[in-house]
């Protein structure tokens, strides 16, 4: 009997699903959907992301996603990453004063079978490839830099769960090293941002705080190619140093949640025991 | 003879009921390792849906985010609470 109540359930939210999509489709809400060609603004954008012609627009990268993120709306993206930056100084300072590892526990090794340790090995080192080639062929490819530093950051977190986390911290992943490569990071992205302003100032001229390539009232701007490999200006140093604040920013995380909670426990009371 | 549109909303079809299946077996389920599980199965309908909807940057940013990086989230916080729905900790 309890089967069937499932059964009818989920035969039924087909069913709703099915025919608010159908209705939907054929115009029941009010209006048609759009025709599935190029429309007007994303038309915009496909001709104006790569043409060394048209100046004035262009990112001067193949990669229409990237630019819009890091060139046409770069802005939103840097605030984007500063919400995540501050959600991560948040989880720091609700787990301040808590060692990760204990003193006593520095030499202690334990974690799953050789066979599932080997494996892991071999794998993490693929997973930090892969992640590095989405960040870096960011502005070439499909990816970027959010993308690489979150595919990089399941590599620490399958070491945690399969070496244990004293390994981790016995191999120098601590949570101030990934603190100081995230800061190194975000003062990339922001040295980055006001690059073309540097080089500006420097000459004489003046140029936009997040300025790419070269416009008509600022006439300074990185270069698009370096020694004949097509680098996009600012891209490539956004999606590098977005990959170390991203995969540092996770590591972070998980290397908090890790702390066995009678740790956590622990050091609360001594906290209030002080007051 | 199905032409390759047809087949192409078929399987955006399919992978839509699969994700809704996920979802309402994950809302269901009292044991909650095994509701990460379901959330996981709906997270991979997605992302093969955002495949064919030709948005593989998307796709770069939802595998390891909502296969990797979001179930080991909620797996620590099941470990540090309980695994049974509605259990004391």
């Amino acid at each position: 009997m309890k089967g069937w109540k499932h059964v009818i359930a989920i035969t039924s939210l087909v069913v709703s699903t099915s025919v608010l999509a159908l209705a939907t489709a054929i115009g029941g809400l009010g209006y048609i959907l759009p025709t599935p060609g190029v429309r007007d603004l994303a038309y915009w954008y496909l001709v104006t992301v790569l043409s060394p012609s048209n100046k004035l627009f262009t990112a001067m990268s193949p990669e229409a996603v990237t630019s819009i993120v890091w060139d046409y709306r770069g802005l939103d993206t840097l605030f984007e990453t500063s919400v995540f930056f501050l959600a991560i100084i948040g989880s720091i300072a609700l787990m301040r004063g808590i060692k990760i590892v204990p003193e006593r526990l520095r030499n202690y090794s334990s974690g799953m079978s050789p066979i599932v340790k080997t494996v892991t090995r071999i794998t993490a080192g693929m997973i930090i490839a892969v992640a590095a080639s989405i960040a870096l062929h960011g502005h070439l490819t499909p990816g970027g830099g959010f993308q690489g530093g979150a595919t990089a950051a399941v590599a620490p977190l399958l070491l945690m769960v399969v070496f244990s986390i004293y390994f981790i911290i016995k191999s120098g992943i601590t949570e101030e090293r990934m603190l100081a490569l995230r800061t190194a990071g975000l003062v990339g992205i922001v040295f980055t941002a006001f690059s073309a302003c540097i080089i500006a100032a420097s000459l004489g001229t003046q140029a936009y705080v997040f300025q790419n390539q070269p416009k008509s009232t600022a006439a300074v701007g990185l270069p698009a190619s370096i020694m004949g490999s097509l680098t996009s200006g600012t891209l490539i140093f956004f999606n590098l140093f977005e990959f170390f604040a991203v995969a540092a920013g996770f590591t972070i995380v998980f290397l908090l949640l890790s702390i066995p909670e009678n740790i956590v426990k622990q050091a609360l009371r001594g906290v209030e025991s002080e007051h | 003879m199905l032409s390759m549109e047809t087949l192409t909303y078929g399987i955006l079809a399919l992978l839509g009921v699969i994700s809704l299946l996920g979802t309402y077996l994950a809302i269901i389920e009292k044991d909650l390792v095994k509701a990460v599980i379901f959330s996981a199965l709906q997270s991979t309908a997605y992302a093969f849906i955002f495949y064919i909807l030709m948005a593989p940057d998307i796709v770069l940013v939802y595998v390891p985010v909502a296969v990797g990086l979001y179930p080991a989230i909620v797996l620590f916080l099941i470990k540090k609470t309980g695994r049974l729905d509605g259990d004391e900790p």
